[in-house]
């Protein structure tokens, strides 16, 4: 019952307050402001974190349904809340000691300060270990050097979480993570991409040249960023799925009013048996992703291992979105390839689904590690 | 100050299809929200509340899922809630909802001191339940207010517009309002405020037994009114097309509109 009022709730707030903004979003690439303050006063930036630490204190399955909602009607704004919360949140949350929880939690989960998960580089996707970023102990400090590439939300972002390289005593090479504030000397953000879909979130490169952080930014030991990384990933992957059903039924929803509404032959083309098996295709598979999202997701909730599953939900979710966006775009037929109606938006939004978190074929290669244990 | 807010879930109008083959609502697949008017009257409720101090109580009568608008009234600010839910009332018209509405009222304790109901609903738009519970309580009524002051510790001031003029009342308590045309927008609770309203716990049921209230004056029993029959009304309105220059079709509509006060002099010269 709360989990069906809060998707409520959240469809409500995203029909009334997003969907006005999503076409010049799109057009113009440009972050919502009056959007982020209105989803700051919702909580929508602090949805697990508990309540006397600022946050709304929901459950995964109901931090799910916020951002599968939010991404129903803006892909862009739920990406922006997917990885607030899941990468970027969450780990301090998570693997943050009380100096950290103190400065960080609080700013973060009321919106004052949006969050960023800085992996990718130029040389590094799925290949996560050939990154380049390092990170060198020069007393109290460290200093960062590296480019990061392809940041959600680095435009807005208040506070970002550097994955760094260095070697260890032994020489071998190993991974930490840093929280470094964008406002750090020698920390310099580049120009907001030129994307396909997602428009609206501020995607960009972050550099750092010579860039010094206190001791107290580490977070976790020194060599506990792979694992760190790979656990946050696992929790991402949940979120972005969440954000891929969004999208397919975002799709499905645009689908079933235009095929109510438009007549050809002489009735809407809703009676049409082709149009009908697409229909059906699309809700089969948003609710099978879905079902996956959801287990996983409460498979989190419980502490339990959820590798596997949350890369089967990230896949499914992914692939959902890709084909109903495609099959929604069909049913829109020519209609559906002008700027006139959302379908268009969605094929190019959902696109990355596929892409970011880890490709369809790392999910596989995770799938298939878990398999082959 | 003890204030009982009377609420009540309906389909979402915006989502709700006709059947036009039975004449009956397509509930599928729709959502059930709290009433529109109770709704703003829960939120004048709040308000009232705010500058007095006191215990804020919400009921509803309904099937038990209708428990979901008590939960969502505690998550906007109200302290408890009390299900009105028993089989027997199924099928109530508004004289039998009304009574079971009294009823609970009247046991709660202490007595409030206001009560406040919606208008109207967006399913049924009868606006009988709010003057029919006042009438059983033997509470003065005011109906349709859109804003409710303090003026003393007794007495309330209420404002409601009526044939175009815009009346306040004194209001001694205690006192029943009606509630419609609030102009603030009512923002729904955040998702913190849901989470701990769901789970608080702070709602109870009640039933025909607990209220002492017998078969015949509950339900479809209990009902004075049946619906006999529902049909479609054929619905037309005639258009009007005016010709000319466009300056003075324009001025042609601002007089009509004017004339249906739909905008008002000052508007159209200033």
């Amino acid at each position: 019952m709360k989990q069906v009022v809060i998707r409520r709730t959240v469809r409500s707030d995203a029909e009334h307050f997003l969907a006005p903004l999503t076409a010049e979003m799109d057009r113009t690439g440009r972050f919502p402001v009056q959007w982020r303050l209105f989803a700051a006063a919702r909580q929508y930036f602090g949805l697990e974190i508990p309540q006397d630490l600022g946050g709304a204190g929901l459950d995964a399955v109901s931090a799910c349904i916020v951002i599968e909602e939010v991404s129903r009607v803006s892909p862009a704004m739920g990406l922006c809340i997917s990885v607030h919360n899941g990468v970027a949140l969450y780990p301090i949350f998570k693997y943050g000691d009380d100096h950290q929880k103190e400065r960080y939690l609080r700013v973060m989960a009321s919106g004052d300060a949006i969050g960023s998960f800085c992996l990718t580089e130029p040389n590094a996707g799925s290949d996560a270990s050939s990154l380049e970023t390092t990170a060198v102990r020069r007393g109290d400090n460290y200093v960062l050097n590296g480019t990061k590439i392809f940041v959600t939300n680095g435009g807005v972002s208040a506070i970002n979480l550097i994955f760094s390289a260095s070697l260890s005593e032994s020489g071998k090479k190993v991974f930490t993570l840093f929280i470094v504030e964008s406002d750090r000397k020698g920390l310099e953000k580049g120009p907001a991409e030129d994307l396909m879909g997602m428009r609206g979130n501020p995607v960009c490169s972050i550099s750092l040249d010579d860039c010094e952080v206190p001791l107290e930014s580490r977070l976790g030991g020194e060599g506990e960023g792979m694992r760190i990384a790979i656990a946050t990933l696992h929790g991402g992957r949940i979120g972005i799925g969440a954000q891929a059903i969004g999208i397919a039924q975002g799709c499905l929803d645009a689908s079933i009013l235009y095929s109510r509404q438009r007549i050809q032959f002489g009735r809407s083309i809703s009676e049409q048996g082709a149009v009908q098996g697409m229909l059906a295709d699309m809700a089969v598979k948003t609710e099978a992703a879905r079902l996956l999202v959801y287990r996983a997701a409460s498979l989190r909730e419980k502490g339990l291992e959820h590798g596997k599953e949350s890369a089967m939900a990230k896949l499914l979710a992914g692939e959902a979105a890709v084909e109903a966006a495609r099959s929604g775009l069909q049913i829109h037929g020519g209609y559906g390839y002008t700027k006139a109606y959302p379908i268009e938006r969605f094929y190019r939004d959902a696109k990355v689904c596929e892409i970011y978190e880890g490709t369809s074929e790392v999910q596989r290669m995770v799938i298939c590690r878990a398999l082959l244990k | 100050m003890h204030i009982a807010v009377c609420i009540k879930q309906v389909p979402d109008v915006a989502a709700v299809r006709i059947d036009r083959e039975r004449m009956t609502i397509v509930r599928e697949g729709v959502q059930n929200i709290i009433n529109p008017s109770d709704y703003q009257a829960l939120s004048l409720a709040l308000a009232l509340r705010a500058g007095l101090g006191g215990t804020l109580t919400v009921l509803t009568m309904g099937p038990p899922q209708s428990e979901e608008a008590l939960f969502e009234a505690i998550a906007a600010g109200a302290d408890r809630g009390v299900l009105l839910t028993d089989p027997c009332f199924a099928g109530a018209d508004t004289l039998a909802t009304s009574h079971v509405l009294a009823r609970a009222i009247s046991r709660l304790e202490p007595l409030p001191s206001v009560v406040f109901c919606g208008n109207n609903t967006t399913d049924s738009d009868t606006g009988h339940v709010g003057p029919q519970v006042a009438e059983e309580l033997g509470l003065p009524q005011v109906c349709g207010i859109f804003e409710v002051q303090p003026e003393s510790l007794q007495t309330l001031l209420a404002k409601r517009v009526r044939d175009g003029y815009l009346e306040t009342i004194r209001a001694a308590c205690p006192v029943l309002f009606t509630v419609k045309g609030v102009s603030e927008p009512v923002l729904l609770p955040g998702l913190g405020s849901l989470q701990s309203a769901f789970s608080a716990g702070s709602i109870v049921r009640w039933g025909r037994n607990e209220l002492d209230l017998t078969m015949d004056e509950t339900g479809l029993t209990g009902s004075a009114t049946r619906v006999w029959r529902l049909r479609a009304a054929p619905h037309r309105t005639k258009g009007e097309i005016l010709t000319g220059q466009a300056h003075d079709l324009v001025k042609e509509i601002l007089k009509r509109l004017e004339a249906m006060s739909l905008v008002e002099e000052e508007q159209i010269h200033g």
